[in-house]
C-alpha cells in the first residue's frame, strides 16, 4: 500500500510510520497543510490518512482540493475532535471514514486495510492467508474449501486480524473494535477470550493451522508459522 | 410589587395627607377671617347704638333693626364689664328658625341707668360659605387624585415600556442562539444608558463565551493528542519481542489507565456540549428497535456476566439526536450490567411515556439526590461516574426527567417522556 500521513505531532508520526512500514508499505510523510497540498497534487495514494488541525490550514480543505482534483485516493480523517459535525461535515466532502484520537494503531491498520479494499480496482474483496480465505462481501470465511460458520463478532475479529499480522494486538483493542468505543465497556475485558477462543477452535476443526497466539497476557498475535 | 403601584401609593397616600391638611387649615383661616368680618359688623352697630344713646338719651327699639337682634337688660352699675363676643343662637323671626348666632355684648349708660346691651347677628351665611369653600376644596382633592392616580398609572406605563423592552430582550437571550440583543431607541437618558450596558454585558459574554469554546475545543485536542501518542508509543512498544507476562500486566494497565482517561475526556466534552445545546440534528427515533439492538450489541457483555434479560417493549417514537440516543442507551445498559451481580437480572420496559430499566445490584437503595451527580460512585464502581450525568442531562436536554428509586430490590432508573 501507499500511504500519506498527513499529521503535525512528531511522536505520533513516528508511530504510525513505524507501524505500517514495518509490513512493506510505502508510507510518506507531510507535516503541514503546504507540503500536504503539494503531495495530493503530485501523486496518488491508496489512503491518505488526514490530521484535521494542521500547522498552516485546516484539514477540511485538503479534502476539498481531493474533491476538485478529482481524485479517488481514500481518505481516513483521524482527528481530536469528536464532533458530530465534524464527522458529517467529512464523510461528506468524501472521506471514507473518521477515526477519533486516541487510537489503537491495529485499529488504524484495520481500518485503512478496509478502505484499501473497498478502493481497489479490480473488486478484490477477498483476503487469502495461506488456506484460509475470507469474502469480506459475502461475510464468508473458507479453510481449504470448506465453510466456516461463524458468528459477525468471529468475522470481525478474523478480518482484524488477518489486518494486523504479526502485530500484537491487544485485548481492549479488540474489544474497542467490535463493540465500538461508545459501549463504556468495563475493564475487565476477559470475555474477549471466549471469542478467541471459540474462533481458534473453528480455525482448526476445518483443518486451519493454529495461527493465533497469546501474547504477554495483555494481547494476541495473528502470524503465520 | 411593581415599581409604579409602589410610587403610586406613596405619592398617593403623601398627596392625601398633604392635602388633608392644607383643607383643614384652609378651613380654620377661612372661620377666623369669617368671625372677624362678623365681629367687626357688631361692633359698628354698637357705634351706631352709642351715637343713638348719645343723640337722644335713650336707647333704640329692638324692632328697629334689621338681620339682627338687640336685647337690652338694666344691670347694677357694679356688673358692668368691657366688650365681649360669643356664640349663641340666633332666632330667625321670619323663618322661625333656629340659626347659629354671634353675639356681642356691652354696657351702656343711658340717664344713669346702666344696660347690658347684646347685639345678636346671624352666623348662617358665614357658615354657609365655609361649608361650601370645604365642598370645593374636597372635590379638588378628589379630582387632584384621581388625576395623579390615572397620570401615574398610564404615563408611567408608557415611560417604562422600553425598560421591559430590554427586559424582554434580556430574557431570550442565549448564548448559542444567533438572536443578537436588539434595543429600542429612546430618548430618556437612563434608559439609553441600560440599553448601551445591556449591548455592552452581552457582547462581552458572547465574545467571552466563544474565547471558552475554543478554548474547551483547544484543550480537547491538546490533552487528545498526548493520550494518541501514549497509546501509539505502547502499541509499537508492545511490537518489539521479548516481555514476561509481568511486564505485560504493566503494560495493560497502562493501556487501562490510558483508556479511562481519554473516555473521561471525552465525557467531560460531551457533557460541555450538551449543556451549551451544541448537538443538533434531531429527528425521529424508533426506540424498540434500538434497544433491540443495543441489547444485541451488548449480548456477548450479558452472556458473560450471566444476566438474564426480560423486556418489555412499546413502540415508541422520540424526537431526538440519533448521535445522544445510542449515547442515552449504552450509559443504562452498561450501567446495569455494570452494577449488577453474578446471575442477575436486568428488565427494559418501555411504554408510550416511560423507559425503564431495572436491575439486580447491591442490596440498598443508592442515595436518591446524589445518583446523578457527576463524579458520584460506589467505592466498588469501575465506571468514572459520569454515565448517569450524561444521561440525565440528555434528558433535560429533550424535557425528559429521569429518576430513580429503588424497589423489591430492583435499581430502577426511569426516563419519563
Amino acid at each position: 500500500m501507499k500511504l500519506l500521513l498527513i499529521e503535525d505531532e512528531q511522536s505520533l508520526r513516528e508511530s504510525i510510520l513505524a507501524y505500517f512500514s514495518a509490513e512493506g508499505n510505502i508510507c510518506e510523510l507531510a507535516v503541514d497543510f503546504q507540503s500536504a497540498m503539494e503531495k495530493i497534487n503530485l501523486y496518488q495514494y491508496d489512503c491518505i490518512l488526514l490530521d484535521l488541525t494542521l500547522p498552516g490550514g485546516e484539514g477540511m480543505e485538503i479534502l476539498r482540493a481531493l474533491k476538485k482534483l478529482n481524485k479517488k485516493d481514500g481518505v481516513l480523517i483521524i482527528s481530536a475532535r469528536h464532533s458530530l459535525d465534524d464527522k458529517v461535515d467529512g464523510l461528506n466532502l468524501g472521506a471514507d471514514d473518521y477515526l477519533v484520537k486516541p487510537f489503537h494503531l491495529s485499529e488504524l491498520q484495520a481500518r485503512v486495510t478496509a478502505i484499501v479494499r473497498r478502493k481497489s480496482f479490480d473488486g478484490n474483496s477477498t483476503i487469502i492467508f495461506n488456506e484460509i480465505s475470507i469474502d469480506t462481501i459475502g461475510m464468508k470465511v473458507m479453510v481449504n474449501d470448506r465453510v466456516l460458520n461463524l458468528t459477525r463478532k468471529e468475522f470481525d475479529l478474523l478480518v482484524y486480524f488477518t489486518a494486523n499480522q504479526r502485530k500484537v494486538v491487544t485485548k481492549n483493542a479488540i474489544a474497542e473494535h467490535l463493540w465500538g468505543d461508545e459501549i463504556d465497556l468495563s475493564d475487565d475485558f476477559d470475555f474477549i477470550y471466549t471469542h478467541i477462543k471459540n474462533l481458534r477452535k473453528k480455525l482448526i476443526e476445518a483443518g486451519s493451522k493454529d495461527y493465533i497466539k497469546s501474547m504477554y497476557g495483555v494481547g494476541y498475535k495473528f502470524e503465520n508459522i | 410589587m411593581k415599581l409604579s403601584s409602589r410610587y403610586n401609593r406613596v405619592n398617593i397616600l403623601v398627596s392625601l395627607l398633604v392635602l388633608l391638611s392644607t383643607g383643614v387649615i384652609y378651613y380654620v383661616v377661612i372661620h377666623f377671617i369669617l368671625t372677624e368680618k362678623l365681629d367687626r359688623d357688631l361692633r359698628i352697630e354698637e357705634e351706631e347704638i352709642r351715637a343713638y344713646v348719645q343723640k337722644y338719651h335713650k336707647l333704640p327699639l329692638p324692632a328697629d333693626f334689621h338681620d339682627q337682634k338687640v336685647i337690652y337688660r338694666m344691670v347694677s352699675p357694679s356688673d358692668t364689664l368691657g366688650r365681649s363676643y360669643s356664640n349663641s343662637i340666633y332666632l330667625n323671626e321670619k323663618e322661625h328658625e333656629k340659626e347659629p348666632g354671634r353675639r356681642l355684648t356691652t354696657f351702656m349708660k343711658v340717664n344713669d341707668q346702666v344696660y347690658e346691651v347684646s347685639v345678636v347677628k346671624s352666623r348662617l351665611e358665614a357658615e354657609d360659605l365655609v361649608r361650601i369653600i370645604f365642598l370645593i376644596s374636597l372635590l379638588i382633592i378628589v379630582l387632584l387624585l384621581l388625576t395623579l392616580f390615572l397620570v401615574n398609572r398610564f404615563l408611567l406605563n408608557s415611560l417604562w415600556q422600553p425598560f421591559y423592552h430590554i427586559l424582554d430582550q434580556m430574557k431570550a437571550f442565549n448564548l448559542t442562539g444567533k438572536n443578537e440583543v436588539k434595543v429600542a431607541q429612546s430618548n430618556i437618558d437612563e434608559f439609553v444608558e441600560l440599553n448601551q450596558a445591556v449591548l455592552l454585558m452581552s457582547n462581552r459574554v458572547k465574545e467571552d463565551y466563544t474565547e471558552l469554546k475554543s478554548f474547551t475545543d483547544n484543550a480537547a485536542h491538546e490533552m487528545m493528542t498526548p493520550l494518541a501518542v501514549i497509546n501509539s508509543k505502547l502499541d509499537t512498544l508492545l511490537q518489539t519481542e521479548g516481555f514476561s507476562d509481568k511486564q505485560g500486566e504493566l503494560i495493560e494497565d497502562i493501556y487501562l489507565a490510558v483508556g479511562r482517561l481519554s473516555r473521561l475526556n471525552h465525557s467531560l466534552l460531551l457533557l460541555a456540549k450538551i449543556e451549551n445545546n451544541m448537538i443538533k440534528n434531531e429527528e425521529p427515533i424508533h426506540l424498540k428497535p434500538l434497544i433491540e439492538q443495543k441489547l444485541r450489541q451488548f449480548q456477548e457483555l450479558l452472556q458473560s456476566a450471566e444476566i438474564t434479560v426480560s423486556t418489555q417493549l412499546a413502540d415508541k417514537e422520540v424526537l431526538m439526536s440519533k448521535y445522544l440516543a445510542d449515547i442515552l442507551l449504552n450509559n443504562l445498559i452498561s450501567n446495569a450490567i455494570r452494577h449488577n451481580v453474578k446471575a442477575g437480572r436486568m428488565l427494559v420496559l418501555l411504554t408510550s411515556d416511560q423507559l425503564i430499566f431495572r436491575n439486580t445490584g447491591i442490596e440498598m437503595a443508592l442515595d436518591g439526590g446524589r445518583t446523578f451527580e457527576r463524579f458520584n460512585k460506589t467505592a466498588a464502581s469501575e465506571g468514572m461516574g459520569l454515565g448517569l450525568a450524561i444521561s440525565r442531562q440528555i434528558c433535560n436536554h429533550y424535557g425528559f426527567s429521569m429518576t430513580y428509586s429503588y424497589e423489591a430490590g430492583l435499581h430502577t432508573f426511569s426516563v419519563n417522556f
